[in-house]
């Protein structure tokens, strides 16, 4: 029962690509999967199931509370979004792209589900994949698929990481289960940890992987939304969330944690605030914001880093269709050509409460989980403490930065959201209103019985020195918004192009150079002409003769056999080719009867040679 | 039956190399339904026969009783997995619809090298074992130099060389087995039970290196492999899919059967060096691929990658280290990479057949936006390559798991370096698929013709089967059953 969650939806999906109908249809079908697997994962039972693929390797899948939370949220966020897919997104290859958004979310349900590291596996690779195929959905221009690559391969190479926190705990403990890596010690729990870093940090988009986010801007907006909101990102916090009790011992584990999430958490503030592209600025946020939860999973906090998913993923989901929205208005992503609020001041006003949550504005939902997190820093020191106020300040910023700009007051132009695009703001500024309840006690008690979470307690200077970085924030946001710059010249802080200098490139002149060394080296053969020259036949005889042991003298000998060998069939050869119009066709047989009447020959005399 | 499945391609072979048939089209029709008469024979062997000691479906007939030598059949799980893929490829490329020049004598050897593909997996006796393992050498060479394409006699000659020089090696091997053997016999079974060759010392130290470079030579294994690409590239597309589908298997099957399974202690002993060569040839294939602008000459180089994988896996399960489950894992692993291999580099080399039927042009530079003109090739590559760079839920996937899960119990490091070949693969796979598919159709393609609906059907059989091994292997691990082979008296596990 449990496998259905990821079935339904990649089989629905598959079922849209290959039906390929309206777009009207096509919404409401995959929009109800969508809800299908909301239900299902809320009624389906907590007991762990398995597959056996052999004695040694079965899959496992169960629903951890936490687990349940997140596959609710995945789906009920997929919802505005394939409804805002199918009335925003041009006709010509719709069914594919709403086929694919829906088994994405089925890999993401898997990911959600799995209880054993293989299974967990298959659905991180599949994510990856997928991302890949929606990414480069518009495949007729250049761009698009060469970032999809970009974003395959460096999330890839994270996966690594995955694959060597398998290896480690079944070489440790013969079992794949999650169950197992409780059981590891000192450097194996140390290597399955950094593994699972690794693995979780480059799909959460964190510094040095970060840039294949901006690359993913490459695709259709609301691959986008669910990118960044409930799946793909969300599996690297997810992951971590669900295996920190375990991990929790694991040495350097939880001081990386945090490293690696506030810096990314500061440097991705940064970055949006310097940001003119619509979709970019939301990518730097994304990441810096699944910064501050890995951050918290490291501070030992896993319930408030997945709160803080959820909020996420619901306010994060509607900044994207409303910059969808404001691209549809304005004709590009470029901030300084929006100022969208007198022409929509629905979507605007959407805009504006999404933005407020971002930027943990009370008495918005993301107001309450920031303060949640900031609080569960303040548990690991004062240094996680002053940087995580500090990124507070700084989403603030970019928050406010993004909602003037972006909608803002401005000319009244006509282009209006489309029907769909409404529904999906209006459905996703609900959901973060209702998320707003969990300022209320009773419901964050709730809340946090229901997950198994702790609520950490934070002191008053905190809360204090929080909120007035928040205020801060948002008037600094407000007058960096009024007073645009030019667009920086480099993204990301340079870093793509480090990547590019340190990794990339070396690795293509090593590429060319190792192939130049197979023809010329190894070979002995000239790569261009794709002939044997003189040398070449020396190079190849000198192997066959020196590794044959067939003569310990001179490659000469060597030579002359191979020669030998090499002269008789190249006759035969070079005449059945120049003269293959006078041999008809009846003559193959006689090449076999002669092959092999040569071959038990050349056996006999070995034989009885011997 | 197994007698059946290996004598009736060979007769057939010869029935089409003397009865005058003017139709290609007949030709193929009859051969695919040879070929499809062989696998069902196999299926039949994996259905009924129940294993006896070991192996289903044994039959012996002397042949030369003095020197020990019989026509002896029979299948373990492995080679049983083996030849089944061996018969769906020869299925696939005999099906496979390309117009060639004197069609008759081009299938009559294809049924020629589908019988001494089969016998050479099937086979229970070390010298009909060469024997076949020779003659495949003579029945691509004649693919390749009569109906390849561009430098073809020179590939198939350096082909020929190379792959002799190994396999007289590999015949010095086998006589001095068989000679140690207290009564002379050929028997492998026999030899396995005995290993009379086995241990420290120079003779089986020289003797493992001789089957190590002969069946090297044939995997390839770096740096014996530049003979490949070259032998690719000018084949035929189905000639292509069979070398690499089946004729490279016959060095890593070897190298499990001979080395691993009759002298276990000396394997043992140089496990290490042989998974280093493996580590070596994953990342070097990988490398070199990544580099090349040749689309066949790509695929090429993927191979030596993925028989790395084989060759890590084998020397895993022989290394007598680490824990009994973890060599296992590395063998059955080192046999689905057989297989999917088998299925997943068939289908690509199929797939470059196609374009050399269209255009006869393998340069990706010449490539672009193909997907508007032929979306049912896009899909079959795209499929195909994501299966090659091992996404889960397709058969490599399955295989490099259990490789590296065996590996990393026994050799951590090497494993984890070798991990590196797989966002190699993946970067070149992704490369090609985005410069010859995506991005603006180049205007010299504009008539690129798509799959025709045989060629639907073949590749979409072939990767069918890579579909349903990546998501449901039970049977074919099972299958396997990579403890029967290392639990084999004088294995040492």
């Amino acid at each position: 029962m449990i496998w259905a969650l990821p079935f339904i939806p990649a089989l629905a999906g598959l079922a849209i690509w290959a039906w390929g109908p309206s777009a009207r249809t096509a919404g409401a079908a995959a929009g109800a999967a969508a809800v299908v697997t909301a239900l299902l994962a809320l009624l389906v039972g907590s007991d762990t199931v398995s597959v056996a693929w052999s004695e040694t390797i079965s899959l496992r899948a169960g629903l951890t509370p936490q687990a349940r939370v997140v596959a609710v949220t995945v789906a009920l966020v997929a919802l505005p979004i394939l409804i805002f897919a199918a009335a925003s997104e041009a006709a010509r290859g719709l069914a594919r792209l709403i086929g694919l958004l829906l088994v994405f979310v089925g890999g993401m349900e898997l990911i959600v589900i799995a209880a054993d590291f293989v299974t967990l596996l298959i659905g991180w690779e599949i994510v990856g994949a997928c991302s890949w195929a929606l990414i480069g959905h518009r495949w007729r221009e250049g761009r698009p698929v060469a970032s999809a690559n970009y974003a395959f391969v460096m999330t890839r190479f994270g996966d690594l990481g995955l694959f060597v926190a398998l290896f480690t705990v079944f070489a440790a403990t013969g079992e794949t289960g999650y169950d197992a890596l409780g059981a590891l010690e000192g450097p194996s729990l140390a290597l399955a940890g950094a593994g699972i870093l690794v693995a979780a940090v480059s799909k959460a988009g964190q510094v040095p992987f970060a840039p294949w986010l901006f690359r993913a801007m490459d695709g259709p907006t609301p691959v986008s939304a669910l990118l960044h909101s409930a799946t793909m990102v969300a599996a690297g916090v997810y992951l971590l969330a669900r295996l920190q009790p375990a991990l929790a011992g694991a040495p350097g584990f939880a001081v990386a944690a945090m490293a690696v999430g506030l810096v990314t958490a500061l440097a991705g503030g940064v970055e949006a605030l310097r940001q003119m592209h619509a979709k970019k600025l939301l990518a730097g946020s994304t990441s810096a914001q699944m910064g501050l939860m890995i951050a918290t999973v490291g501070a030992g906090f896993p319930g408030i880093a997945i709160l803080h998913l959820v909020v996420h993923a619901v306010f994060k989901a509607a900044l994207f269709v409303s910059a969808g929205a404001a691209h549809h208005a304005s004709g590009g992503f470029d901030l300084r050509a929006m100022s969208l609020g007198r022409a929509m001041p629905w979507a605007a006003a959407a805009t504006g409460l999404a933005a407020l949550s971002l930027a943990a504005v009370p008495p918005l939902a993301g107001g309450w989980s920031k303060e949640e997190m900031v609080k569960a820093l303040e548990h690991a020191g004062a240094v996680p403490a002053i940087l995580v106020v500090v990124a507070g300040g700084l989403t603030a910023a970019y928050a406010a930065r993004f909602a003037w700009m972006s909608f803002g007051p401005g000319e009244v132009r006509d282009p209006r959201p489309t029907a769909g695009t409404a529904v999906a703001l209006g459905l996703l500024s609900v959901a973060t209103l209702a998320l707003s309840f969990l300022w209320f006690p009773d419901i964050h008690d709730l809340a946090a019985r229901v997950l198994g979470a702790e609520l950490p307690e934070g002191s008053r200077l905190g809360l204090i020195a929080s909120l007035a970085a928040v205020a801060l924030g948002v008037m600094a946001g407000l007058s960096m918004a009024r007073q645009p710059g030019a667009a920086p010249s480099a993204d990301w802080l340079g870093l793509p192009r480090l990547i590019e200098t340190v990794v990339t490139g070396p690795f293509e002149a090593l590429a060319r150079a190792a192939a130049l060394a197979d023809d010329r080296a190894i070979d002995g053969q000239d790569a261009a002409a794709g002939r044997a020259t003189a040398s070449a036949r020396g190079a190849v005889a000198g192997i066959v003769g020196a590794t044959g042991g067939l003569s310990r003298a001179a490659s000469r000998g060597g030579e002359a056999l191979s020669d030998l060998v090499a002269t008789g069939p190249g006759h035969v050869a070079g005449r059945s080719g120049s003269d293959a119009r006078k041999l008809q066709t009846g003559l193959a047989h006689h090449y076999y009867a002669y092959l092999i009447a040569g071959a038990l020959l050349g056996i006999g005399v070995l034989l009885f040679g011997g | 039956m197994l007698t059946l499945a290996v004598l009736i391609p060979l007769l057939a072979s010869a029935v089409l190399a003397l009865v005058p048939v003017r139709d290609a089209r007949t030709c193929r029709i009859g051969a695919t339904a040879v070929t499809a008469v062989a696998f069902a024979l196999l299926l039949a062997v994996w259905a009924v026969a129940a294993p006896t000691e070991g192996y289903r479906a044994v039959a012996e007939v002397p042949w030369v009783p003095s020197l020990g030598i019989a026509w002896r059949v029979g299948v373990d799980g492995m080679s049983l997995a083996l030849a089944l893929v061996t018969a769906v490829v020869f299925l696939a490329a005999t099906a496979w619809p390309v117009s060639v020049p004197r069609a008759r004598a081009f299938y009559a050897w294809l049924l020629f090298l589908a019988g001494v593909s089969i016998g050479l997996f099937v086979t229970l006796d070390l010298i009909v074992f060469y024997v076949f393992f020779d003659l495949s050498l003579v029945g691509m060479y004649f693919l390749i130099g009569r109906w390849g394409h561009g430098d073809a006699q020179h590939a198939a000659v350096k082909f020929f060389v190379y792959t002799l020089a190994g396999s007289l090696l590999i015949l010095i091997g086998i006589i001095v087995l068989a000679l140690a053997m207290p009564e002379l016999t050929f028997d492998m079974r026999a030899i396995m039970e005995a290993a009379p060759v086995d241990g420290a010392g120079v003779v089986p130290g020289l003797i493992l290196l001789a089957f190590v470079i002969g069946f090297g030579i044939k995997t390839p294994v770096f740096p014996l492999h530049t003979w490949l690409p070259p032998a690719h590239v000018n084949a035929p597309g189905p000639a292509s899919t069979i070398l690499a589908g089946v004729l490279l298997k016959m060095g890593t099957y070897g190298l499990v059967r001979l080395p691993l399974q009759m002298m276990p202690e000396t394997f043992a002993r140089f496990a290490l060096p042989l998974a280093l060569l493996g580590l070596a040839s994953i990342l070097w294939g990988a490398i070199v691929a990544y580099a090349q602008a040749n689309l066949k000459r790509r695929i090429a180089y993927t191979s030596v990658n993925h028989m790395g994988y084989v060759v890590l896996g084998i020397a895993v399960a022989g290394s007598g280290l680490g824990s009994e489950a973890a060599r296992q894992l590395a063998l059955t692993g080192a046999v689905v990479e057989m297989v999917a291999h088998g299925l997943i580099t068939g289908a690509l080399f199929l797939i470059a057949g196609a374009f050399w039927e269209r255009t006869q042009d393998y340069d990706l530079a010449n490539y672009g936006g193909l997907a508007e003109r032929a979306p049912r090739l896009t899909l079959m590559a795209t499929l195909g390559s994501f299966a090659s760079l091992g996404l889960p839920g397709l058969a490599g996937f399955v295989a490099e798991l259990h490789i590296f899960l065996g590996a990393f119990g026994v050799y951590p490091w090497i494993a984890a370096v070798g991990l590196l070949g797989l966002v190699v693969t993946a970067a070149l796979f992704l490369n090609l698929l985005r410069q010859v598919f995506f991005g603006e159709l180049v205007t010299v393609r504009t008539g690129f013709a798509d799959l025709r609906p045989a060629e639907t059907a073949v590749l979409a059989g072939l990767l069918a089967l890579v579909v349903l091994i990546g998501i449901w292997p039970t049977w074919l691990l099972d299958l396997i059953d990579a403890g029967g082979v290392l639990a084999a008296p004088g294995a040492g596990g």
